[in-house]
């Protein structure tokens, strides 16, 4: 699945609500009444072929799923041996797969979320075996001949079922968030409709696959060997990548390290202004990406300075500063070639503008500029200081910052939240 | 456009372009006489993998060294190469050689294609893939050892298909195996590197991918009887995938060296270093390193600590003449090397990297008479980077050999005379050293 986030844990310290603790028992109910009704009316066959599901049930979370760039790119094991489980063993076998997939959940999930899933996955594999059935599907020995049979009552019955398993998900999912963290349920489920849809209809591609090779071509269980390879193969693909993204912001922090080689008296002050830009532009409701461009921003307005001449650098304060007008356009130069940072460069180049008295040239500066204008000259006021190392206390500071651009009241506000919040976050 | 014929002295591309010319004559020679009869009546079948392995082909994955890869046309071509019952469709029961014309069909009007495009072909990298084809084909549809082909096993159901399968992805794996030992061999002499260097990277970059694409194949052929010609596409689709999270890491990859590539531009801005000096000699270690066996994984850190290794003249407040750190006093050039090192272990991950730029300054008298232990990296970048200050980026061949001359002047002092060797290999020819189906952009 690709949304079986477990309930979100507040940690030791919060008292779960108890309507949550209910709604998760009621699930686990259901999934249960559900298998064992589908076994009272089905029967249920205890064949290799439900045996293998089992197994794979067990190792389809260790296989894993990987979640890259806030849920952009997934690809989950757990959906596709599910679905492959309604074709091939029918409801009640589904539904039995799903209970004993639910708690092999890996990692440090807490007991309640096992109970959730197990009970969510269970009443999945029983409706979603319906719907194929419903849908035509075919299932157990019968195999049906020539490519039409094979992808009406096999194909277009996954894909019903794949829909409804989906379905299912999503709605159990939203309420539990809704109980546990307060979160809309409208909101959560576009969020997972946004962010999984897509990959949906693909684990119903790949499951029709294994289907077909199960059955109609008669290879049995030897089929996962076959559809395993290309899916482990992007699976590790996925993890190479998570681990370069992760390697790429590091490689961030060798850019903020040779702004600090070149001017020691702002060791650390880089990774403050990001801190404080990106709580203000959440405090100010700007969009995930741009939160994300005004942090990278925060955290690279000072690049421009490594390529002045390191003796003024040094004995010149940065504050208002004459000698070193130019270095925010320098830091642009710098930067425009890396796409990622597309977004970033205009806080870049104009965060000098947005604090700088006076009427600014040229077009009007951006929310993300005069953000991150406001928290570098704060900082530099109060932590960094003139070359002598004389500090400007707070409310002075922000008394000086009020005749700048970007000393508007929204902004002010923002600033001064973003400062209580940082403290919050020390303490 | 060009299609690429090899040099006249690449021996081993030639041998395997004559081998790609002597399967295909066999193919059309033993299809002689039912050759029109075969395509008519598997008119259908046959358009539609010469299509899947023409598209295939044009969707290349180019991946980190330069290398590429057509993950879908491999695993149509292997598809073909088993196929025997299709629904709808007349069994394909059709000797290997004219599975052999239908592959080179589609890889060759994607060669035509790419070069209409502008691009360019290297006919002796296609002639690799077909031999490959041929090996399996021939394995699968001729190979009897009992009196039974594989081909014959697999549409008598009395057989146990799962058998069926691991004989079809062992094939598919001699055919993969057999391409990559030719083109490894052409390559490693085109680029100067040891051939066991060349295979070892040839095996290890696309090993994922190969693995997925020999699970492929097979999987065409094994849907066929009950999907018909949907099994292809069909069959495709994980490996889609695959090709798309690929897609994903290889363009990372990307951008992380670009970020690497700012940080070398600091120097360059603020006028510490010449322009465009890391970029240079990033790219001579780099053929350096592959003339001497250096293994893609660690060369990716080669490139990195190249291009990083001016890094600490940031901090200096006086700027040295030229940035040339070859004419700098030993003492200053330790404490560039130092401070350079220092910045970059501000990132975790990075402290191999780290470790080069600390040790280039170190000469090589240290490691033969005290026995202190310099990265082979570190020696590479140590060279690469007097060279580029000796030329100043100059391709004059006077400028080229006169550096080359002064560096002689430092072996076994200064510079590791195997290391210096190699420069003198890669200094001699631009293609040296370098992985790129493509030629290099003329300067």
């Amino acid at each position: 699945m690709t949304t079986e986030a477990p309930p979100p844990e507040g940690g030791a310290a919060r008292r779960v609500p108890d309507a949550t603790n209910i709604y998760v028992g009621a699930v686990a109910a259901v999934g249960i009444c559900l298998t064992a009704a589908a076994i009272r009316l089905d029967g249920i066959k205890f064949d290799p072929t439900f045996w293998v599901l089992l197994l794979l049930a067990m190792l389809a979370w260790w296989f894993g799923s990987v979640d890259i760039a806030a849920g952009r790119v997934r690809l989950s094991f757990t959906s596709i041996v599910m679905l492959a489980a309604m074709a091939l063993v029918g409801p009640a076998g589904a539904g039995i797969v799903g209970m004993v997939m639910g708690p092999f959940e890996t990692g440090r999930a807490p007991l309640r979320a096992r109970v959730f899933n197990a009970g969510m996955f269970a009443t999945m594999g029983v409706v979603g075996g319906a719907a194929y059935t419903a849908a035509g599907g075919v299932s157990g020995g019968t195999d049906p001949v020539g490519t039409w049979q094979v992808v009406l009552r096999i194909g277009i019955p996954v894909l019903v079922a794949d829909v409804v398993q989906f379905a299912i998900n999503v709605v159990l999912i939203a309420i539990v968030v809704r109980l546990a963290a307060g979160l809309s349920m409208r909101t959560q489920m576009g969020r997972i409709l946004s962010s999984a849809g897509a990959a949906h209809l693909g684990y119903g591609v790949i499951a029709f696959i294994m289907v077909v090779l199960w059955g109609p071509a008669d290879l049995g269980s030897a089929s996962v060997f076959l559809i395993l390879p290309p899916l482990l193969v992007a699976q590790w693909a996925y993890r190479q990548y998570a681990e370069e993204i992760k390697g790429h912001e590091r490689a961030l922090h060798v850019l903020v390290a040779a702004v600090e080689a070149k001017a020691p008296h702002l060791v650390g002050h880089s990774t403050r202004v990001a801190e404080l830009s990106a709580f203000m532009a959440e405090h100010l409701g700007l969009r995930a990406q741009v939160v994300a461009d005004v942090r990278v921003a925060g955290m690279l307005h000072d690049l421009g300075l490594t390529t002045l001449p390191t003796g003024l650098v040094r004995s010149t304060g940065v504050v208002g500063g004459r000698g070193l007008r130019g270095y925010p356009a320098r830091g642009v130069r710098l930067l425009s070639g890396l796409s990622f940072l597309s977004g970033a460069l205009d806080a870049i180049g104009r965060h000098r503008d947005a604090v700088t008295p006076g009427v600014p040239d040229g077009p009007e500066l951006s929310v993300p500029a005069l953000v991150v204008g406001l928290a570098d000259e704060y900082d530099l006021l109060t932590e960094v200081g003139t070359p002598d190392g004389a500090l400007v206390p707070r409310d002075d500071a922000l008394a000086l910052l009020r005749r700048t651009p970007a000393g508007r009241e929204d902004l002010l506000r923002a600033l001064e939240h973003a400062l209580s919040r940082r403290a919050g976050v020390a303490s | 456009m060009r299609a690429i014929l090899p040099r006249a002295h690449l021996s081993r591309a030639w041998a395997v372009l004559v081998l790609g010319v002597l399967v295909l004559t066999a193919g059309l020679y033993a299809n002689g006489g039912s050759l029109v009869d075969q395509l008519v009546l598997h008119r259908l079948t046959v358009v539609f993998f010469v299509v899947a392995i023409t598209v295939g082909e044009l969707f290349r994955l180019r991946l980190p060294s330069g290398r590429e890869a057509a993950p879908l046309a491999s695993a149509s071509a292997l598809g073909i190469v088993f196929l025997g019952q299709v629904d709808g469709e007349p069994t394909f029961d059709v000797a290997a050689g004219f599975v052999v014309l239908v592959v080179a069909t589609g890889l060759l009007l994607a060669a035509v294609v790419r070069a209409a495009q502008g691009g360019a072909v290297r006919l002796e990298q296609v002639a690799a893939r077909l031999v490959g084809v041929a090996v399996a084909a021939w394995l699968a549809r001729a190979f009897a050892p009992n009196g039974r082909s594989l081909w014959s096993l697999e549409v008598d159901l009395a057989v146990s298909p799962w058998l069926v399968a691991i004989g079809m992805v062992a094939v598919a794996g001699v055919g993969i195996g057999v391409e990559l030992v030719l083109s490894s061999a052409v390559r490693s002499e085109r680029q100067r590197s040891p051939w066991l260097a060349a295979l070892r990277d040839e095996f290890g970059e696309v090993a994922p991918l190969t693995s997925a694409v020999v699970a492929s194949g097979p999987m065409v052929a094994l849907m066929a009887p009950a999907l018909g010609l949907l099994s292809l596409p069909a069959a495709l689709f994980p490996l889609a995938i695959t090709y798309v999270a690929v897609g994903h890491y290889v363009q990372n990859r990307v951008t992380y060296r670009q970020t690497i590539a700012t940080l070398s531009h600091l120097t360059e801005h603020g006028g510490y270093t010449p322009t465009g000096h890391a970029e240079r000699v990033a790219d001579l270690s780099v053929r350096m390193g592959r003339v001497l066996g250096i293994s893609d994984r660690e060369l990716r850190d080669v490139e990195y600590a190249a291009l990083l290794h001016d890094l600490g003249q940031i901090s200096l407040v006086e700027p040295i003449p030229d940035g040339a750190t070859v004419l700098a006093a030993p003492s200053d050039q330790r404490d560039i090397a130092d401070e350079g090192a220092r910045i970059i272990r501000h990132a975790e991950g990075l402290d191999v990297v780290a470790d080069y730029v600390e040790a280039q300054t170190t000469p090589y008298r240290q490691v033969r008479e005290l026995g202190e232990e310099v990265p082979m990296a570190s020696r590479i970048i140590k060279v690469a980077n007097a060279f580029d200050d000796l030329t100043g980026g100059r391709e004059d061949p006077a400028e080229v050999r006169a550096a080359n001359e002064r560096i002689h002047l430092g072996l076994g002092y200064q510079y590791d005379p195997e290391v210096v060797e190699a420069l003198a290999v890669a200094t001699s020819d631009t293609t040296v050293g370098r992985v790129e189906e493509r030629e290099p952009a003329a300067r």
